[in-house]
């Protein structure tokens, strides 16, 4: 991968916004192994840090991360320490005399409790460190789009930065959501009570190579067939090197302390055209469109059987996940144009057909 | 109302939550584990009075009746101790304990105390569970058991539990005297204790890492596993536990003097496997005839549980739990007699002896 020159570089071209650590800085990424994390450390790399730690499972494998550090020429000082966050130890290594934290790590567990084990406990330990140590200048927490309620509203009502989270987040039968929800609010309880200075970044669906499954708020194949249940609603995407630009800056820009924002591309695709492109470009397959009223109707019969019959079926189809995900809503990315100076770097078009050559190379690999 | 405390808030103590609530008279009054954001997170989302993180205080605060241990295995044996020691009726996760010798300390002790002990050999209790074992004990089988055999497979793909086990030296499972097999085969094991005499069977074990997992470069753990037990020259059992076997079936048979019954947990199937023998090509036709009318009896059994809202994933365990609390409250016996908690006990530790002995 070749640097981009600085007038190639659209984020670059940006309206110059002050960093608050120099390019020597040390900076921590946990999840670097994982899909967003590499692009992360290259956007590090790109914007000239040469500073860089990560913390990696030993299980975790490296060949996406060494490539992308290989890909940079200019001598970058990037670390690897092995180990888990669960364990404080561990987390302390990792921190040492670190500047940034840009925190990434999950695990998609379905269960609750490992979910949020291993989101909200490891955050809690990362932050514990982060306190013994005191070098943190920032803490950057990656969250979801899935933390967002999303009801209350009337169709087509955009959602922002200011749109209530879920409180309820267990009732939503998403272990994911609760775990991430709950992430957030132990980072603004470390802001609160203890300075800790961080950031909560919340991306959309990201979407790029390395990551081949559609989407669900596109629709869902768990009944033998592709039920389609998106529609003509927007999908709030953003290409994995656009959330990676926007992340890195949500770690470096000044005077964003305890700031949110929302990571959506520029000319969000509908469902519809999503699907439409992904049969055309990678696969055909059968599939068939349920309309909104249907979906919401069939969400609201299954959160009440499974409520009547004390979860003989799991709460996974319920009203909390519908306006979550299958509403109709409206998305914004002004607030990190303007607070971060991000600009998507690859239009829609180029990321849609980038994602889906690399669906279709799987495919023939 | 029965004061019930949770100890231990992973993965599994969800499970004994959800079930317990759909118990009437009884309440959660106290979960607890140390780290406390574990703890906190069950009281979140449970009907739970209060959270803790340290097990003397939720005992003298929250004064259960009941304790449910659902910690790693390393724990059982010492908290299962102070429940008892602080008049606590105790249900244990399995595998019950370590070892022999705990157990036999733990069931020893409750004797002593007044208070009864249970462990989770939900499997045991699932619906088919216990239409097998009410034709056994109706003398289906026409006398005691000829012999058994125990198919209890665990698919290692499953990114949940395999990858955090296999990725992780140093996870708690590795440290259990019986590794993974210690974690998982305790419920086949019991299957097979629950229709033996003696306490002490003759048990031979053979075991092995898979090629799969020695390709991923594991040589710890003891994914293929064989094991002939026999007692008294009367009856014997095979046990198997595979992690490659496909499909990963969870079967049980049992062969009798007369008849035999084949029960199929996954999917919830009993077959009677009668012991008569029809003449010329009647052996041919009649018996697939009965074995559909069979599978045809068994699907209208789960649906008609299904429809009477009484076929939850773990229906076993609500009615294992639900009959420990019967006994606790009514003085009956317990729904899981010790001499089985303790024989499973000791074939596993014969298991695990023959496996690492070195």
């Amino acid at each position: 991968m070749s640097e981009p020159s600085r007038a190639e570089c659209r984020m670059c071209a940006a309206p110059p916004h002050a960093f608050i650590v120099p390019p020597d800085a040390p900076v921590l990424v946990t999840g670097a192994t994982g899909f967003v994390g590499p692009a992360v450390v290259a956007s590090l790399l790109r914007h000239g840090h040469r500073n860089i730690r990560t913390l990696a499972r030993p299980s975790s494998a490296l060949a996406r991360f060494d490539a992308i550090v290989r890909s940079h020429p200019h001598g970058a000082n990037v670390e690897v320490v092995r180990g888990n966050l669960l364990s404080p130890d561990d987390c302390t290594a990792a921190t040492r005399d670190i500047a940034v934290i840009y925190h990434l790590a999950m695990k998609g567990d379905k269960s609750y409790p490992d979910a949020y084990m291993n989101t909200v406990v490891t955050t809690r330990n990362l932050l514990d460190a982060c306190l013994r140590d005191g070098t943190l200048r920032r803490f950057v927490n990656v969250s979801s789009f899935a933390v967002y309620s999303n009801t209350g509203k009337t169709q087509r009502r955009l959602l922002d930065e200011s749109s209530p989270v879920e409180r309820q987040s267990h009732r939503r039968g998403e272990a994911y959501c609760f775990a991430k929800q709950k992430q957030d609010e132990i980072v603004a309880e470390y802001g609160r009570d203890h300075g800790v200075p961080y950031v909560i970044v919340r991306p959309g669906s990201v979407f790029g190579p390395g990551k081949h499954a559609i989407t669900g708020r596109v629709g869902i194949d768990s009944f033998g067939i592709y039920l389609h249940l998106g529609g003509s609603n927007r999908i709030p995407f953003t290409y994995l090197d656009n959330c990676a630009d926007a992340i890195v800056l949500a770690g470096l820009t000044a005077g964003v302390d305890g700031e949110v924002f929302n990571v959506v591309d520029d000319d969000l695709p509908t469902s519809r055209q999503f699907l439409r492109l992904y049969k055309r470009n990678v696969r055909p397959f059968p599939s068939i469109y349920v309309p909104h009223a249907i979906s919401y109707t069939l969400c609201y019969l299954w959160e009440k059987y499974s409520a009547w019959s004390q979860g003989q079926l799991p709460p996974a189809f319920n009203r909390s996940r519908w306006h979550a995900e299958w509403k109709k809503t409206r998305y914004s990315n002004c607030k990190a144009k303007a607070r971060l100076g991000w600009t998507p770097r690859v239009p829609m078009p180029e990321a849609l057909d980038r994602y889906f050559q690399a669906c279709r190379n799987r495919q023939h690999a | 109302m029965l004061k019930v405390a949770i100890i231990g808030c992973g993965k599994i103590a969800d499970d004994h939550a959800t079930q317990i609530q759909r118990i009437a008279n009884c309440e959660i009054v106290g979960v607890c584990d140390r780290e406390p954001l574990m703890a906190r997170q069950l009281f979140e989302r449970f009907p739970v009075k209060k959270y803790y993180s340290d097990v003397a205080q939720l005992l003298t605060d929250a004064r259960p009746d009941v304790a449910h241990i659902t910690t790693p295995p390393q724990g059982h044996f010492e908290l299962a101790h102070l429940c008892l020691e602080n008049g606590c009726h105790v249900y244990v996760e399995k595998p019950f304990t370590l070892n022999l010798k705990e157990a036999e300390e733990l069931v020893g002790l409750a004797e002593a105390k007044g208070l009864k002990l249970a462990v989770g050999h939900d499997h045991q209790f699932t619906h088919v569970a216990r239409r097998m074992r009410t034709l056994v004990q109706n003398g289906y089988l026409g006398g005691p058991p000829v012999h058994m055999e125990c198919l209890y497979c665990y698919d290692l793909s499953d990114p949940a539990y395999a990858r955090a086990l296999l990725g992780d030296k140093q996870h708690w499972v590795r440290k259990l005297p019986g590794k993974l097999l210690q974690n998982i085969i305790s419920h086949g094991i019991a299957r097979l204790a629950e229709h033996l005499i003696t306490e002490a069977p003759q048990v031979v074990a053979c075991g092995f890492t898979s090629p799969l997992l020695k390709s991923l470069g594991e040589t710890d753990i003891v994914d293929e596993l064989r094991v002939i037990i026999s007692e008294q020259e009367q009856t014997t059992a095979y046990f198997t536990f595979s992690s490659q076997m496909r499909p990963a079936v969870s079967q049980f048979r049992i062969f009798g003097p007369k008849n035999g019954l084949l029960l199929d947990q996954d999917h919830e199937v009993l077959l009677r496997l009668s012991g008569k023998r029809l003449k010329s090509y009647a052996e041919k036709f009649l018996p697939p005839i009965g074995a559909a009318s069979q599978l045809l009896g068994n699907l209208t059994t789960n649906v008609r549980t299904f429809l009477a809202n009484d076929f939850h994933f773990k229906a076993g365990m609500r009615h294992l739990i639900e009959s420990f609390y019967q006994s606790i409250r009514k003085g009956t016996p317990v729904p899981i007699p010790y001499r089985e908690i303790l024989r499973t006990a000791r074939i596993m530790d014969d298991i695990f002896e023959q496996l690492y002995a070195e």
